[in-house]
């Protein structure tokens, strides 16, 4: 087995898996605070790929500073999905809430392929192209950068979560949400901020993987099964567990790649899956729910 | 478009709109109906709409409908008083189980031929719905093999009675040996002598068999040089890199990717990146590789790429005149595969019913057999007929290359725009 191309797989990994993280930790916290599973993450990341495309096309913006619009304007997207729809179904079993997330999806697709037509598009960056060489090793700049922005945005979400009275709530809401509305907490409010927040960090990821992601209106289902995955693996509503489970399955998908047939690399993501459920059901850095 | 309202519950509002709508539309239609004298033949258009293959899908519609409005302008179907040709159109969402319903739904809607399919997975899904209805189905794009070789064996072998399912593309096994064909001569031509190629494909039931008749074939013509490994991709790939990484390691002369639109994209980019030392990317046969969008994104990374794939008859006029319509209604588009296909389906169709005389069923297979048509607008060795496996033998690929990021036929010699560039020159 050659040396450098388990190394380079390696580090392509980890870089990948920057973009993995900010995807499930998007996820992970609505589904923490809400116990809903966001089916439409995906078609959110891929909206916030398309306000990018256009920052740069018409604004002339860079992703790697326009991910800052993205991420607000795709707030405003989930606080107004959660509003108008996600609030109705709170309470209802998990098959009602699928079937609603579903369909949310498929109206953002939709929408999309209205608006921007269905050809694969990608953000043009000077970083796209750029490479640094190391030896026979290289970095990518786009994924280097991408993976910088997403550990930052990572850790700005836990001080937020941690540091700040609405954080607190929001942690207050996800641990028992009676108890926080008995304490005076505005649940339905800290619902809307938490979704909002879910759908900034994946529109986020969205903008940031723009520049070198080939994306199209039907990328999203791709992109929310992986999160989902993810999520599972690291733990369900737990945010370290979805930042280091990003990394993980990145990390084993390159593996795969450089191991296996590279067409079956999604197996051992897949099988990493299976067998946590099966030896480990609350996830990686999952608490035991009763 | 289509739509599915049947789902939909009843109540008063609704049966009331309903109700008066009908009313009116009888109103309104039944004086035509009397008056109208000339039969109209109905074609079902099955194609990916929406979903991930919506982009060609819409093409593929898109020259259906062109050919139907120019016929149709110029009379119709002669031989059956004019008949008009009228398009019910459908969509797969690129999903196969939905490709099968949509060509039930169509079907019970009163297509009397279809067309349509392009993944090889929804057409397999669709051939068989043809052959159980009694529906001729004319499979405009889609290379695999199997939905009409497996009719034909049926046949062959006393299971079914009568074969609906015929093709005009390509089949898989012709790109193969073109692709080869062409590759050896290019490198003979340049007095080049590339010895290793690396194959990868979207490990999907298109990229599968285009990857693999395209190695069957190099190996069948050992054409003094060699494919070192085979490397699939999944189909929704996010990243590529290190799949790249290693096909470097490989060393190849020559990378022959079988792509879709978004991972040619991925991969493009990657092999720049990683500065693979290649003298050229070739393609056996793929999308991804020549389209407009593709060309704006990719830029430099795109240029001297060659693809040996579908392309219309860049010497005929009216192929030339319907390109520049297509381009017209599609903001920038050549005449690929896609609508060119699309289109000659529908002129084929026209053709076996002018000598059909009828749209039974039966009738317009036996017309289907004795086709022998000329007026092609794609490229060919031949005019359109259909083989003992209801394969059209005579048609053919033009390997194009990316020159100054324009998509140029530069072989077969004869059809040639263009001198082909090879090796490319190093950046």
């Amino acid at each position: 087995m050659d040396l450098t191309l388990v190394g380079q797989g390696l580090l392509n990994g980890i870089l990948f898996g920057g973009v993995y993280s900010l995807m499930a930790v998007g996820l992970s916290l609505i589904f923490g605070v809400m116990r809903v599973v966001n089916f439409a993450h995906g078609d959110m990341m891929v909206w916030g790929m398309y306000v990018a495309l256009v920052l740069a096309e018409r604004a002339g913006i860079d992703p790697y500073l326009s991910f800052v619009i993205c991420a607000a304007l795709i707030f405003l997207l989930g606080a107004l999905v959660q509003r108008t729809l996600v609030q109705q179904i709170v309470e209802a079993p998990h098959a009602m809430q699928i079937l609603l997330m579903l369909g949310v999806a498929l109206v953002l697709e939709n929408v999309a392929l209205v608006i921007f037509g269905p050809d694969p598009q990608r953000v043009q960056s000077p970083l796209t192209m750029a490479t640094l060489w190391f030896g026979p090793f290289f970095v990518d700049m786009a994924r280097l950068a991408t993976f910088g922005v997403a550990i930052l945005l990572t850790a700005l979400l836990y001080l937020f979560l941690f540091r700040t009275m609405l954080g607190k709530m929001i942690r207050a809401a996800a641990d028992n949400n009676y108890g926080a509305l008995v304490i005076g907490t505005d649940v339905n409010r800290v619902y809307v901020v938490a979704f909002g927040i879910g759908a900034a960090c994946v529109g986020a990821a969205g903008a940031l993987v723009s520049a070198f992601l080939p994306f199209q209106p039907a990328s999203g289902l791709s992109a929310s099964i992986t999160s989902f995955n993810i999520v599972i693996i690291g733990g369900m509503g737990s945010l370290i567990g979805a930042f280091f489970g990003g990394l993980i399955v990145s990390i084993a998908e390159s593996m795969g790649a450089v191991f296996l047939s590279p067409s079956l690399k999604e197996i051992v993501s897949f099988s990493l899956l299976i067998l946590i459920l099966l030896f480990r059901p609350a996830g990686l850095f999952g608490r035991r729910m009763t | 478009m289509d739509d599915h309202t049947n789902a939909r519950q009843l109540n008063r509002r609704t049966f009331l709109k309903t109700a008066g709508a009908v009313a009116g539309t009888a109103a309104l239609g039944l004086p035509t109906l009397l008056r109208a004298q000339a039969p109209t033949v109905k074609i079902g258009v099955i194609t990916p709409v929406t979903g991930p293959l919506a982009e060609v899908g819409q093409l593929q519609r898109l020259g259906a409908q062109m050919a139907v409005e120019a016929i149709n302008a110029a009379g119709g179907i002669k031989s059956m008083g004019g008949a008009k040709l009228d398009l019910i159109l459908a969509d797969t969402e690129t999903k196969h189980d939905v490709a099968r319903t949509e060509m039930e739904r169509v079907i019970n809607a009163g297509a009397q031929l279809v067309m349509g399919g392009f993944h090889s997975g929804s057409v397999s899904a669709m051939a068989p719905v043809a052959q159980q209805r009694r529906v001729p189905y004319i499979i405009d794009i889609s290379a695999a093999d199997a939905p009409t070789h497996s009719v034909a064996q049926a046949v062959r072998e006393g299971k079914q009675k009568v074969q609906y399912v015929y093709r005009i593309f390509p089949s898989s096994s012709i790109f193969g040996k073109l692709a080869v064909k062409y590759m050896t001569e290019i490198f003979r031509e340049t007095k080049t002598s590339p010895k290793r190629v690396v194959v990868t494909y979207t490990n999907d039931a298109f990229g599968k068999p285009q990857a693999a008749s395209f190695v069957e074939a190099a190996k069948a013509a050992n054409p003094g040089w060699e494919i070192v490994e085979v490397i699939p991709y999944p189909e929704d790939a996010k990243d590529l890199s290190t799949e790249v990484s290693r096909m470097k390691a490989l060393k190849p002369d020559v990378i022959s990717p079988v792509t879709r639109p978004a991972t040619a994209i991925l991969l493009l980019q990657e092999l720049a990146k990683q500065r693979v030392d290649l003298m050229g990317i070739i393609s056996p046969g793929a999308p991804g590789l020549y389209e407009p969008r593709q060309r704006e994104i990719l830029r430099e990374n795109i240029e001297y790429v060659m693809d040996s794939t579908i392309w219309h008859n860049v010497k005929s006029p009216r192929a030339q005149k319907i390109e520049e319509e297509h381009i017209k209604r599609t903001g920038g588009k050549n005449l690929g595969a896609e609508a060119g296909y699309g289109y000659e389906a529908i002129l084929v169709m026209a053709d076996v019913l002018e000598r059909s005389k009828s749209a039974d069923p039966d009738a317009i297979v036996d017309a289907i057999k004795k086709t022998n048509f000329t007026g092609g607008i794609m490229m060919s060795t031949g005019p359109i007929r259909f083989n003992e496996f209801g394969d059209n033998p005579n048609a053919a690929t033009a390997m194009i290359q990316i020159l100054k990021n324009k998509p140029i036929v530069v072989w077969p010699k004869d059809a040639a725009q263009a001198q082909v560039v090879f090796p490319r020159p190093k950046v």
